[in-house]
């Protein structure tokens, strides 16, 4: 009994290589799409001005330097920062209560900044910042 | 047929790339807790020069609020996402007002940011 044998085939057909230039680019396309940035959603109420006064003194104060971290003007470590804002929170259930307000030096660099606002949130507390107003005076 | 789609996919891979910001530098700022990010509605940039961008493009901090506001004008809340990309040796004076022009925009704020053992980008 003869049986007939397919040819081998050697190479794919020529026309087919558009195709698979194309199935490559969705490859290369996709893979360079892996790798997602990751980060950290903050909700921000608007920002206080300056000269508001009587509501936001009972709210928790936060002053970031370079060097120094305040709570209501008492210094505070960084990695204390959780703790006290927690017990300053304790008790108080009402958002609008648990506000804090984070005034920044000019000189506060960002990493810094999210370390202490990181630190604020586990305490329990809701930033909200505050922008100093430059203020120009001219003296005659 | 092959060769149309292979076009039109370069064509579209180009444009898509003429709006990301990609070509910034900029070091993030590292934290322990991470999440993915997701699909943005725009993205503010404050690269290791201090300098800001809305999208890729330069912009100044005066004009920064407007330019947000009408990027999310329309958009339902939830769907408000703006990345923020800051250069974590970037100061204060430079990134409180692009923090403060999404917050007053309405946008919702995303810090991008590495997690603590990623040492590098």
């Amino acid at each position: 009994m003869n049986l007939k044998r397919r040819k081998l085939l050697v190479e794919p057909p020529s026309t087919a290589a558009p195709d698979i230039a194309f199935i490559l680019i969705i490859f290369f396309l996709v893979c360079a799409s892996v790798q997602p940035d990751t980060g950290k959603l903050q909700d921000i109420p608007k920002s206080e001005s300056n000269n508001e006064s009587s509501e936001q003194n009972q709210n928790l104060e936060v002053s970031l330097t370079e060097q120094t971290v305040m709570v209501n003007g008492d210094l505070v470590p960084l990695a204390s920062l959780t703790n006290k804002v927690a017990q300053s929170l304790a008790g108080k259930t009402k958002e609008s209560d648990r506000v804090v307000i984070v005034k920044s030096s000019k000189e506060t660099n960002y990493q810094r900044w999210i370390t202490a606002t990181t630190a604020i949130e586990a305490g329990g507390g809701i930033i909200t910042i505050q922008v100093e107003q430059e203020q120009v005076q001219i003296v005659q | 047929m092959g060769d149309i789609a292979f076009l039109l996919l370069i064509f579209f891979v180009i444009l898509a790339r003429a709006v990301d910001d990609s070509h910034l530098q900029w070091q993030p700022a590292l934290t322990p807790e991470v999440e993915p990010v997701g699909a943005a509605l725009a993205s503010v940039v404050i690269d290791g020069d201090r300098k800001l961008y809305l999208n890729g493009q330069s912009i100044s901090a005066d004009a920064l609020p407007a330019a947000l506001e009408s990027l999310l004008e329309g958009v339902e809340p939830g769907k408000r996402k703006v990345l923020l990309k800051v250069d974590k040796e970037a100061t204060a004076d430079v990134f409180q007002p692009a923090i403060e022009a999404i917050s007053m925009a309405g946008g919702d704020l995303m810090h991008v940011l590495n997690r603590e053992d990623q040492s590098t980008q």
